[in-house]
């Protein structure tokens, strides 16, 4: 697949992509590299590797890291439980079952890694929000996807038969270690251009009224250069426009009072709605700079 | 088109490392790989597919498109000088990626190991290329180092924030009695070893251990925002942010009262001088400093300064309280353990009665008006 049909097929899945993306992609899955992508929250990191999955066809692992997360959660556990199970239903035939068997692949609980690297077929493997996860865990990812191979020690090494495509995002929370970000392509996804917010939110609210949309992106945009404490991201305008469509309109409502009631679904932090009075709610739909008198 | 095609991609990594990008040899060996892995008349997209290796942070991801173009493209840069006499070496994006090809092809049967020499090569050959590179402009480093604070632009946060990192370094972290989780056998934790061995039918398969914790000692930055620090209080806010982010400092400012403004300095989203007028407007004029500690310690700190804290005052001294009054309050400050450093704008210890009268209850006075100065702080704390 060359780039051209992997932004088509990306485009098909969903997920419209920005300029630059799709060749990073492109390069990670002609390289096999991973590659870390970075941004703030809401621009559609993880959205990434869901639509590259549907659009290469793969199967998506996720592993969604936070903080304590241990090598029992993210590669594998023994099945203690069945294990056990096995001991009791095989007391009275001593000999019948072995350590060995004890300890085969039936009772091994296959977390996220071990299933991408120990997949039949190629797949995706999302490693979500990294920076969440201790710098133990991170060194240990260091070293899985350099060899693409984990050791179990009951078993035996288990190699990638295809090496997964691996995605991991960060939202900067913690200072990821200079070996992997070096190990990784990296991309920074930026809130998106007006055009392809648009174009984005016609793709998922294609019933929505194009002059809505348009004005509606206009003032997302608009709102996110102001001093926010928590900026609103793509999810959220597809929110608001979904929600002033259900209320059946075809354009933003003229009066501020109404537009501000609609948005419990951009602003999600109390100084922030503090912060957006009427005021500013009629100078953003209008376009106008803070300190510049409405020509009304 | 440099004689290599090699060359070319090489120079271009020498350029990114002066700006302080991470290219090693790998990276120029990625960047070749994704040169050839695009078929040479789609060379454009060498820009995006590049900056994806190596760029590492949002920071080089912003600066990455000047330096292609500056590179690349010079000539489309506008409003850059042209030294006298200097001749702008000729480089063509789409020879380059073209040549790159031809050179692979015809290296085909022995391509990498001669790929790996010519590119190894090449970065011995652009250290030498580097230097002469600067040549052509004097180095802003040294001149940041002593420019004042009031000259100070938003961008050079970074080099505050490395000195504040510096200064993190020497408070050494102490043993406290409170415990974490950890991997060495010190303590066994014992509620969560029950808990965890309930999934193994109470056998404690993976007990949990505690181990000692240290901690960097509490820092409490009292920046002064009265008239007479107009000049210095935004930059001193700027200190203030670095300790923020550094060393997860709690930041008050004060001038007839005081007010905590460390939620305000967390995002790194600039108006922070409107913001702290806005929690200051109505304090009224004049300087109360020993009000502001005896609210400081009352409201904010109390318990909390113990041996382990550090505080900051940022101020000139000017203090219109009794003079007495001072002296009190960072008596108080003192007895609880806590060390007080004095950091002025002025070069000399502030000549004011409050603070010579109460000069021997501070830790250290230091002078914070450059970065130097800032740097030399490194050395008083402790």
């Amino acid at each position: 697949m060359d780039e051209g049909q992997l932004k088509e097929s990306l485009q098909r899945a969903g997920y419209v992509p920005e300029t630059g993306l799709v060749t990073t992609l492109w390069f990670a899955q002609t390289l096999e590299r991973p590659v870390l992508i970075e941004g703030d929250a809401g621009v559609g990191k993880t959205a990434v590797a869901g639509a590259l999955a549907e659009a290469l066809g793969r199967r998506l692992i996720r592993l969604q890291c936070y903080e304590g997360l241990d090598l029992q959660q993210a590669v594998y556990e023994w099945n203690y439980g069945r294990q056990l199970l096995a001991i009791r239903l095989h007391e009275r035939d001593a000999g019948a079952l072995s350590e060995r068997d004890l300890f085969s692949k039936d009772y091994l609980l296959e977390r996220p890694l071990l299933a991408a690297i120990a997949s039949e077929s190629p797949c995706v493997l999302l490693i979500d929000e990294i920076d969440r996860a201790d710098e133990a865990f991170e060194a240990f990812l260091l070293e899985a996807l350099a060899d693409y191979q984990i050791t179990i020690p009951e078993v035996g090494t288990v190699r990638a038969r295809h090496r997964p495509l691996v995605i991991l995002t960060s939202n900067g929370t913690r200072e990821l270690s200079d070996a992997l970000r070096r190990r990784c392509l990296y991309h920074f996804l930026e809130y998106p251009t007006a055009e392809r917010e648009i174009a984005i939110v016609k793709t998922t609210l294609a019933e929505a009224d194009s002059r809505l949309v348009e004005q509606a992106v206009e003032f997302v945009q608009r709102l996110r250069k102001e001093d926010l404490q928590k900026t609103p991201g793509i999810a959220e305008s597809l929110d608001w426009i979904r929600a002033l469509h259900q209320l059946r309109l075809k354009a933003l409502p003229e009066d501020p009072e109404s537009i501000l009631r609609t948005l419990a679904c951009l602003l999600k932090t109390r100084e922030d709605r503090f912060q957006v009075n009427a005021d500013q709610v009629r100078r953003l739909a209008e376009g106008r700079r803070p300190g510049v008198a409405s020509s009304a | 088109m440099e004689a290599r095609p090699l060359q070319a991609i090489a120079g271009f990594a020498a350029l990114l490392r002066e700006h302080a990008l991470t290219v090693g040899v790998a990276e120029q060996r990625a960047m070749v790989e994704a040169a050839l892995a695009l078929n040479p008349a789609d060379y454009r997209k060498v820009e995006a597919g590049w900056r994806g290796i190596v760029c590492c942070d949002a920071q080089s991801w912003r600066r990455y498109p000047e330096l292609f173009a500056a590179y690349w493209f010079p000539d489309r840069l506008t409003g850059t000088v042209r030294v006298s006499g200097e001749t702008r070496p000729r480089r063509d994006l789409r020879e380059a990626v073209a040549a790159l090809h031809a050179f692979m092809d015809g290296q085909a049967g022995r391509s990498h190991p001669a790929a790996d020499t010519a590119l190894e090569g090449d970065s011995t050959a652009d250290a030498e290329a580097g230097p002469a590179r600067a040549q052509g402009g004097a180095s802003r480093a040294e001149a940041l180092e002593q420019r004042d604070f009031a000259d100070w632009q938003a961008q050079d946060s970074r080099q505050l924030e490395r000195i504040v990192e510096a200064i993190a370094e020497r408070l050494r972290r102490r043993l406290i009695r409170r415990r974490r989780l950890g991997p060495r056998r010190e303590r066994l934790d014992l509620r969560r070893t029950l808990r965890a061995s309930l999934k193994t039918g109470g056998l404690p398969l993976a007990p949990a251990w505690l181990v000692r914790r240290r901690e960097r000692p509490r820092l409490y930055v009292l920046v002064d925002v009265s008239r007479s620090m107009e000049t210095y209080a935004r930059l001193f806010l700027r200190v203030a942010r670095a300790f923020v982010g550094v060393l997860d400092a709690r930041v008050f400012v004060f001038h007839t009262r005081l007010a905590e403004v460390t939620p305000l300095l967390v995002r790194d989203r600039g108006r922070v001088q409107e913001k702290v007028n806005a929690v200051t407007a109505g304090f009224g004029g004049g300087t109360r400093i020993a009000y502001g500690l005896k609210q400081f310690q009352d409201l904010y700190a109390g318990r909390a300064l113990s041996r382990s804290a550090r505080v900051f005052i940022l101020s000139d001294g000017f203090d219109s309280d009794p003079e007495q009054e001072l002296r009190r309050e960072l008596q108080r400050i003192r007895r609880r353990g806590a060390r007080v450093y004095w950091l002025h704008p002025t070069v000399l210890r502030p000549p004011s009665r409050a603070v010579s009268g109460a000069a021997d209850l501070v830790n250290a006075f230091a002078p914070l008006h450059n970065l130097d100065s800032m740097a030399r702080i490194r050395r008083l704390v402790e």
